[in-house]
Protein backbone atom coordinates (compact mmCIF):
# COMPACT_ATOMS: atom_id res chain seq x y z
CA UNK A 1 0.00 0.00 0.00
CA UNK A 2 1.65 3.26 -1.11
CA UNK A 3 2.01 6.27 1.17
CA UNK A 4 -0.73 8.17 -0.67
CA UNK A 5 -3.27 5.40 -0.40
CA UNK A 6 -2.31 4.79 3.22
CA UNK A 7 -2.77 8.46 4.07
CA UNK A 8 -6.11 8.53 2.29
CA UNK A 9 -7.29 5.47 4.22
CA UNK A 10 -6.18 7.05 7.51
CA UNK A 11 -7.90 10.31 6.66
CA UNK A 12 -11.14 8.51 5.86
CA UNK A 13 -10.99 6.48 9.06
CA UNK A 14 -10.16 9.61 11.06
CA UNK A 15 -13.00 11.50 9.49
CA UNK A 16 -15.50 8.82 10.42
CA UNK A 17 -14.42 8.60 14.06
CA UNK A 18 -14.92 11.35 16.60
CA UNK A 19 -11.31 11.49 17.78
CA UNK A 20 -8.28 10.16 16.02
CA UNK A 21 -4.52 10.59 15.86
CA UNK A 22 -2.58 10.33 12.63
CA UNK A 23 0.16 7.82 13.24
CA UNK A 24 1.79 7.74 9.83
CA UNK A 25 4.87 9.92 9.55
CA UNK A 26 4.68 13.03 7.39
CA UNK A 27 6.18 12.73 3.93
CA UNK A 28 8.83 15.37 4.39
CA UNK A 29 11.09 15.71 7.45
CA UNK A 30 9.85 18.21 10.00
CA UNK A 31 11.77 21.41 9.47
CA UNK A 32 12.23 23.78 12.34
CA UNK A 33 13.32 27.26 11.42
CA UNK A 34 14.13 29.15 14.58
CA UNK A 35 15.33 32.22 12.70
CA UNK A 36 18.91 31.62 13.68
CA UNK A 37 20.78 34.06 11.50
CA UNK A 38 24.29 32.85 12.10
CA UNK A 39 26.46 32.72 9.03
CA UNK A 40 29.10 30.08 8.66
CA UNK A 41 31.71 32.67 7.68
CA UNK A 42 31.29 34.34 11.06
CA UNK A 43 31.74 31.04 12.88
CA UNK A 44 34.90 30.35 10.88
CA UNK A 45 36.24 33.85 11.55
CA UNK A 46 35.72 33.44 15.29
CA UNK A 47 37.01 29.89 15.50
CA UNK A 48 40.51 30.61 16.80
CA UNK A 49 39.30 33.21 19.29
CA UNK A 50 36.63 30.88 20.55
CA UNK A 51 39.12 28.06 21.05
CA UNK A 52 41.34 30.43 23.04
CA UNK A 53 38.35 31.57 25.05
CA UNK A 54 37.52 28.01 26.05
CA UNK A 55 41.10 27.17 26.95
CA UNK A 56 41.69 30.33 28.95
CA UNK A 57 38.55 29.86 31.07
CA UNK A 58 38.64 26.31 32.43
CA UNK A 59 36.04 26.78 35.14
CA UNK A 60 33.56 28.24 32.68
CA UNK A 61 33.68 25.93 29.65
CA UNK B 1 21.83 3.99 79.61
CA UNK B 2 21.22 2.11 76.35
CA UNK B 3 18.47 4.56 75.48
CA UNK B 4 20.80 7.48 76.08
CA UNK B 5 23.47 5.93 73.88
CA UNK B 6 20.93 5.24 71.09
CA UNK B 7 19.79 8.84 71.34
CA UNK B 8 23.35 10.14 71.07
CA UNK B 9 24.06 7.93 68.05
CA UNK B 10 20.88 9.10 66.36
CA UNK B 11 21.76 12.73 67.06
CA UNK B 12 25.27 12.17 65.75
CA UNK B 13 23.93 10.62 62.54
CA UNK B 14 21.43 13.46 62.19
CA UNK B 15 24.18 16.06 62.39
CA UNK B 16 26.27 14.12 59.91
CA UNK B 17 23.44 13.99 57.40
CA UNK B 18 22.66 17.68 57.83
CA UNK B 19 26.35 18.55 57.65
CA UNK B 20 26.76 16.26 54.68
CA UNK B 21 23.96 17.95 52.81
CA UNK B 22 25.41 21.35 53.56
CA UNK B 23 28.81 20.15 52.42
CA UNK B 24 27.29 18.82 49.20
CA UNK B 25 25.69 22.19 48.54
CA UNK B 26 28.95 23.99 49.18
CA UNK B 27 30.92 21.48 47.10
CA UNK B 28 28.52 21.92 44.20
CA UNK B 29 29.41 25.60 44.07
CA UNK B 30 32.82 24.71 42.68
CA UNK B 31 31.81 22.01 40.22
CA UNK B 32 33.40 22.62 36.85
CA UNK B 33 31.46 22.21 33.61
CA UNK B 34 33.38 18.97 33.01
CA UNK B 35 32.20 17.61 36.34
CA UNK B 36 28.64 18.76 35.72
CA UNK B 37 28.52 17.18 32.26
CA UNK B 38 29.79 13.95 33.80
CA UNK B 39 26.86 13.77 36.23
CA UNK B 40 24.38 13.37 33.37
CA UNK B 41 22.18 16.06 34.93
CA UNK B 42 23.57 18.86 32.82
CA UNK B 43 24.27 19.16 29.10
CA UNK B 44 25.55 21.62 26.53
CA UNK B 45 23.20 23.56 24.29
CA UNK B 46 23.76 24.83 20.77
CA UNK B 47 23.19 28.40 21.96
CA UNK B 48 26.43 28.24 23.96
CA UNK B 49 25.01 27.74 27.45
CA UNK B 50 24.60 24.80 29.79
CA UNK B 51 21.16 23.41 30.51
CA UNK B 52 19.47 20.92 32.82
CA UNK B 53 18.66 17.65 31.09
CA UNK B 54 15.75 16.82 33.39
CA UNK B 55 15.08 17.85 36.94
CA UNK B 56 18.04 18.55 39.17
CA UNK B 57 18.66 19.65 42.76
CA UNK B 58 18.67 23.35 43.54
CA UNK B 59 22.45 23.37 44.04
CA UNK B 60 22.99 22.09 40.52
CA UNK B 61 20.58 24.63 39.07
CA UNK B 62 22.28 27.52 40.80
CA UNK B 63 25.72 26.34 39.75
CA UNK B 64 24.58 26.09 36.12
CA UNK B 65 23.13 29.61 36.36
CA UNK B 66 26.39 30.94 37.75
CA UNK B 67 28.39 29.33 34.97
CA UNK B 68 26.05 30.67 32.31
CA UNK B 69 26.37 34.18 33.68
CA UNK B 70 30.14 33.89 33.40
CA UNK B 71 29.84 32.56 29.87
CA UNK B 72 27.69 35.47 28.79
CA UNK B 73 30.26 37.87 30.24
CA UNK B 74 33.04 36.23 28.22
CA UNK B 75 30.89 36.20 25.08
CA UNK B 76 30.07 39.88 25.52
CA UNK B 77 33.72 40.75 25.94
CA UNK B 78 34.84 38.84 22.86
CA UNK B 79 31.94 40.16 20.80
CA UNK B 80 33.08 43.71 21.53
CA UNK B 81 36.65 42.90 20.57
CA UNK B 82 35.76 41.17 17.32
CA UNK B 83 32.81 43.14 15.98
CA UNK B 84 30.44 40.24 16.31
CA UNK B 85 27.14 39.86 18.09
CA UNK B 86 27.00 38.12 21.45
CA UNK B 87 24.87 35.41 19.87
CA UNK B 88 27.41 34.81 17.12
CA UNK B 89 30.17 34.38 19.70
CA UNK B 90 27.98 32.17 21.88
CA UNK B 91 26.91 29.86 19.05
CA UNK B 92 30.42 29.69 17.64
CA UNK B 93 31.65 28.63 21.05
CA UNK B 94 28.95 25.97 21.17
CA UNK B 95 30.20 24.66 17.81
CA UNK B 96 33.61 24.23 19.39
CA UNK B 97 32.22 22.71 22.60
CA UNK B 98 30.22 20.19 20.58
CA UNK B 99 33.33 19.29 18.61
CA UNK B 100 35.65 18.81 21.55
CA UNK B 101 34.11 18.84 25.03
CA UNK B 102 31.20 16.41 25.01
CA UNK B 103 32.46 13.02 26.11
CA UNK B 104 30.71 9.72 25.30
CA UNK B 105 27.46 9.37 27.21
CA UNK B 106 27.12 13.09 27.83
CA UNK B 107 24.20 15.23 26.78
CA UNK B 108 23.84 17.93 24.14
CA UNK B 109 20.94 19.86 22.68
CA UNK B 110 20.60 21.02 19.08
CA UNK B 111 18.35 23.94 18.09
CA UNK B 112 15.35 21.57 17.93
CA UNK B 113 15.39 21.53 21.74
CA UNK B 114 15.76 17.76 22.08
CA UNK B 115 18.34 16.41 24.55
CA UNK B 116 20.48 13.72 23.01
CA UNK B 117 23.21 11.57 24.43
CA UNK B 118 26.54 11.10 22.70
CA UNK B 119 26.62 7.44 21.73
CA UNK B 120 30.15 6.12 22.29
CA UNK B 121 32.66 7.75 19.98
CA UNK B 122 30.19 8.85 17.34
CA UNK B 123 30.65 12.47 16.27
CA UNK B 124 28.30 14.94 17.93
CA UNK B 125 26.09 16.43 15.20
CA UNK B 126 26.32 20.21 14.89
CA UNK B 127 24.14 22.89 13.34
CA UNK B 128 24.97 23.51 9.67
CA UNK B 129 26.38 26.99 10.39
CA UNK B 130 29.18 25.35 12.38
CA UNK B 131 30.71 24.25 9.10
Amino acid sequence: MGNWTRNLACALVCASLSGCVQVTAPERPIEINLNINIRQEVVVRLQEDVRDLIQRNPGVF
Amino acid sequence: MNRLISLMIAAGLGFTVAGGTALAAVAMQSETPEQLRATGLVGEKADGYMGLVGSAPAEVRSRVDAINIQRRARYTELAGQRSATIEEVARSTACEIFASRILPGQYYQLPDGVWRRRNGDERVPRPTYCG
